[in-house]
């Protein structure tokens, strides 16, 4: 049986890494076995951060030969260390997943020897859990640099998701805080995974298929003086070329002193931003070039649609009862919900000002934006709408996104 | 105004709609805690199995999947359950096509919203639920959910824990989901007594040390977590009672 201490120590290894979706795979279930995939994904429980606890996030070691500067775990830090062996995994995500306090496993681990070595010991985790332990709910495993490609490929038709976290949004930056990684080493056994995914999606595999759930990856904010243009120019590229799922965005923090890192943390602010404009980039069809120029950084007063609303006036007001879906999409205030929501009740009848309210578009926003059967219930003067937006859509609202008072300054300037 | 009260059965709701629907001011509710006014006229409805037939098939050669819909925010803990159903079924007749995407209607907008509730907490509760190890190995979990949805969440635990004998247990409407592992069937259960496994502590205290370790201390959002996980859940949570 696993001890609490060590669970503690790996646990506190791994809760950094912020992918935590348990979405994307509907893994089936067969008799005698245990687990299977939830399309939608399935939250278990939710920390007092806010975070939701999806997966059982756990190091296999924190035993690291690597010394990337902005980890925890690098060799030159003073810390306790433990490893796990597969079987103790194995037990801890059986008992877990059968109490119902888990939708799976998320495993990675510190390389503790050849970079080869410690992937053939994941593997042997996940061949194990699925195999011997019958699990078939849902898997992430972490990537390690430089293993072995066979090995990689093999992993990939056990588990649903894999990810390597390409850690920094630049080649130099890369390069001067983790030394050992480099970016081919990220990026070439993503494309090999991405060129996997395809064959079996063209070749209609459905047995053993490689990662149903797709792949992620995971880059660090405000540690290296890349501007938000630049990466998600990055991001961009990554879901067009590597068909990535998802591209998280993690605020640095300074858990660790030295003199290549920033003293102070990125603030939650600009995590946010940017999470927002990834979701415009993905769901409301924009492109980087319309959100944020290559070398500036996103506005932090609005929020990415209100300022591209805001530097497009000519564009708006639109009619609801005549826009189509694109177009509404672009509507502050509207969102992927909403849109579709209009769009089916306006064939019914044309739609007004209340209707709107009851279907909970937030007109505070969409009010400047939108006519309704030609009614328009905004303003002309756009200093007027500009100080409306920031005091009754975003002042207020981003203040309250973080608890206390001295976080939403934390959040807001990055200082502690 | 005439009140038609009916037992909480779809059926009976069924056999109400029948006869409401002729009149000009009427309400149908099963909520024992109504108060009538004196100028009220109360009709207790007993099921009929032709007119149930006859009002399904209606709403069913107007939308085939509305029946289902219906039925499902019949299993709703809100009073108005019946009302907001019958509204819903006037619109349809009255537009004769399907309008569960007529968002324009406010019958429409609170069916759909009563509706939201209830797969809403399905799909929370698929993760909030907590299972306890009993000697015998059973998997036993109590809850008290807002809507009585236990019928909904046995195919998902009965698909999910394969040949595993559990058991869910509303104890706010004393109602038992019982798998043996292959079927479940819903049985009246007021009080259950349990014997844990040895191991079911041990894990329970694993457990609660990874929740305690995997939360990011200087980056509090309490109001997050309760939106998401609200307090009335907590009670049968172990990570929520202290290690």
């Amino acid at each position: 049986m696993i001890e609490t201490d060590k669970l503690e120590i790996l646990t506190a290894g791994a809760k950094y890494d912020v992918s935590c979706s348990s979405s994307g795979s509907r893994r089936k279930n067969f008799s005698g076995g245990l687990g299977n995939g939830a399309a939608s994904g399935i939250c278990h429980s939710f920390t007092p951060d806010g975070r939701c606890i999806s997966l059982l996030k756990i190091l296999m070691s924190n035993d690291c030969l690597f010394d990337c500067e902005y980890c925890p775990n690098r060799r030159s830090a003073d810390v306790r260390r433990a490893s796990l062996t597969p079987d103790e995994i194995c037990e801890l995500v059986i008992n877990f997943y059968k109490r119902n306090y888990i939708e799976g496993l998320f495993l990675s681990s510190a390389v503790f020897d050849t970079p080869d070595k410690t992937m053939e010991l994941l593997y042997e985790t996940v061949l194990k859990l699925r195999k011997v332990y019958l699990f078939n709910g849902y898997i992430h495993l972490k990537g390690i640099p430089h293993a072995d490609e066979t090995l990689v490929m093999r992993a990939a038709r056990l588990v649903d998701r894999m990810s390597y976290n390409i850690e920094l949004p630049s080649e130099s930056s890369l390069k001067l805080l983790a030394p050992q990684k480099t970016k081919q080493s990220l990026l070439l056994p993503m494309k090999n995974l991405k060129y996997a995914i395809t064959y079996d999606k063209e070749n209609k595999i459905r047995k053993n298929r490689a990662l149903p759930a797709g792949q992620t990856t995971q880059m660090i904010i405000g540690a290296s003086p890349e501007t938000d243009g630049q990466i998600l120019k990055l991001s961009e590229a990554l879901y067009g070329n590597m068909n990535l799922r998802r591209v998280y965005y993690s605020s640095y923090v300074p858990v660790v002193q030295s003199s290549k890192l920033p003293a102070t943390g990125a603030g939650l602010l600009r995590e946010h931003r940017l999470y927002q404009a990834d979701w415009l980039l993905r769901f409301y069809g924009f492109t980087v070039d319309e959100i944020c120029p290559e070398n500036q950084n996103l506005s932090s007063e609005y929020d990415p649609k209100c300022a591209w609303a805001l530097r497009n006036m000519h564009l708006f007001p639109v009619e609801i009862n005549r826009a189509p879906l694109e177009v509404l999409l672009r509507v502050p205030g509207i969102g992927a919900k909403s849109a579709y929501k209009i769009t089916e009740a306006r064939r019914f009848a044309p739609l007004n000002f209340e209707q709107l309210e009851k279907m909970r578009v937030v007109l505070k926003r969409a009010k400047y934006f939108i006519t309704c059967k030609g009614k328009f219930y905004g303003t002309d003067n756009i200093s007027q709408v500009k100080t409306a937006l920031l005091t009754n859509g975003n002042g207020t609202e981003q203040l309250s996104l973080f608890s206390a008072p001295e976080i939403s300054l934390f959040a807001l300037s990055g200082n502690q | 105004m005439k009140i038609f009260i009916t037992d909480n059965t779809s059926k009976c709701f069924f056999t109400a709609v029948y006869y409401a629907f002729a009149e000009k001011n009427c309400l149908i509710t099963s909520d024992s805690a109504l108060q009538p006014t004196f100028d009220d006229e109360i009709k207790l409805v007993e099921t009929d199995e032709e007119k149930v037939a006859r009002v399904i098939k209606k709403i069913n050669s107007y939308d085939n999947s509305a029946a289902e819909s219906i039925n499902l925010i019949l299993k709703s803990g809100d009073a108005r359950k019946e009302q907001t159903a019958f509204e819903f079924i006037k619109k349809l007749i009255e537009y004769k096509r399907p309008i569960g995407t007529a968002y324009n209607l406010t019958e429409v907008v609170l069916f759909n919203e009563l509706i939201y509730k209830i797969t809403g907490e399905i799909h929370r509760i698929k993760g909030l639920l907590r299972f306890t190890e009993c000697a015998d190995g059973t998997l036993y979990a109590p809850y008290s959910p807002d809507n009585d949805i236990t019928e909904n969440l046995m195919p998902h635990f009965s698909a999910r824990l394969g040949g595993q004998k559990f058991i869910i247990h509303d104890l706010k409407r004393k109602k038992a989901g019982i798998c043996n592992g292959a079927e479940w069937i819903i049985y009246f259960a007021d009080q259950a007594e349990i014997k844990l496994s040895e191991n079911q502590k041990i894990f329970e205290t694993l457990w609660k040390k990874y929740y305690k370790t995997i939360n990011i201390e200087f980056r509090p959002h309490e109001k997050q977590m309760k939106n998401s996980m609200p307090v009335r859940y907590w009670k049968f949570l172990p990570e929520k009672h202290d290690l």
